[in-house]
């Protein structure tokens, strides 16, 4: 039975919720910008534009960051909950954490590098 | 009143004969389900092993499942029942030892692991009990009455997934000395509550409400619990 030391889990408890609570408000506002605003026209300039812009840059990156955190922290709750053979267990944690900081990098270069075809802002 | 009882039968010495007795049984307005086993084992079948002691709902060693839920043997009435043919299964999650009797060991090794017991270094006043104010002790009160039958840790599914999870009887009682003013022992409590197999495994799925006895409200008293662990760390 592994207890005590260096195996603590509150962070992720704790910081599971945060960034929940960012999502939830997130979405909102991500449905609201994209249906709403701009009298709900939705076309590939608009959103391009937007995505542009460093403000909006940073809310994506914290969006990204927070979702993949979120989810792949559920991943391995799910994993300790149920995987009892300790080698499976590194091994699938470990394939969790190389997927979510892959699709991270992804993410994060394909926000960061954009920008709208053919001119600026 | 006559109901059939179907009873689950095992002998950890023959690990692959487990299967179910049925009896028919009389009782009266006002017996148990506990009055019916003894009634079994007495005119019946003497070789029936099922755990029993005070018959009043205190001890709690005759826990076991009934109609597929934790209850107390010796607080189910009969005629709460509906049902004309009733199942009596052991606790889930434990280890069987013999038909409705389970291995408890690992049960209270979780909970001694927790330190249940006042840790305070500082001397009681002479000739004085530790005096606590009524509003100080309202907060542990409810948590106080737990009578350690286990029905609330074999009614949880993050426990039968992860048997060195400390289950919901372990942390409620964490809770009742974490939480009692005079009681200092947070950061001694703390390795084995923060912990992969700890307070985090609880997933507020509240069986443990459900199944408690005593009725109290485990998985509220553990989430008070992660919120101070929380505050304590960070």
């Amino acid at each position: 039975m592994e207890r005590g030391i260096g195996s603590s889990g509150a962070f992720a408890w704790f910081f599971q919720r945060i960034s929940g609570i960012f999502l939830l408000l997130a979405l909102l506002a991500h449905f609201w910008v994209l249906h709403y605003s701009n009298d709900g026209e939705v076309t590939f300039q608009i959103v391009a534009q937007r995505l542009s812009h460093p403000l909006w840059k940073t809310i994506d990156l914290a969006f990204l960051f927070l979702a993949i955190f979120h989810g792949f922290n559920g991943f391995i709750m799910v994993i300790h909950d149920y995987v009892r053979w300790k080698n499976v267990r590194l091994v699938l944690v470990s394939l969790v954490w190389v997927a979510g900081i892959l699709l991270g990098l992804l993410g994060m270069i394909t926000i960061i590098t954009f920008q709208v075809p053919g001119g600026g802002l | 009143m006559k109901k059939t009882y179907r009873i689950f039968r095992f002998d950890s010495a023959k690990p692959k004969q487990k299967h179910y007795d049925t009896f028919k049984v009389e009782t009266a307005k006002g017996e148990t389900v506990l009055d019916v086993l003894i009634e079994i084992k007495a005119h019946h079948d003497g070789s029936l092993v099922f755990r029993r002691s005070c018959r009043h709902g205190i001890c709690g060693s005759c826990a076991m499942q009934i109609n597929g839920l934790n209850m107390l043997a010796c607080e189910t009435q009969v005629e709460m029942l509906k049902d004309n043919t009733i199942t009596v299964d052991p606790l889930p999650g434990f280890k069987p030892i013999r038909d409705l009797a389970v291995d408890m060991d690992p049960f209270y090794e979780k909970l001694h692991s927790i330190l249940p017991f006042l840790i305070n270094p500082d001397s009681p006043p002479t000739d004085k009990e530790r005096l606590q104010s009524e509003e100080d002790h309202r907060k542990i009160e409810l948590a106080t009455s737990c009578i350690l039958c286990g029905g609330c840790t074999s009614s949880c599914p993050s426990f039968w997934a992860d048997k060195d999870y400390l289950g919901p009887a372990a942390l409620l009682k964490a809770y009742r000395y974490v939480f009692d003013t005079r009681d200092v022992g947070l950061n001694e409590r703390l390795p084995m509550l923060d912990n992969k197999h700890g307070l985090w495994r609880c997933h507020t799925i509240m069986n443990c409400n459900d199944a408690c006895p005593k009725h109290i409200f485990p998985t509220e008293d553990i989430s008070h619990l992660k919120r101070k662990v929380v505050e304590e760390k960070y």
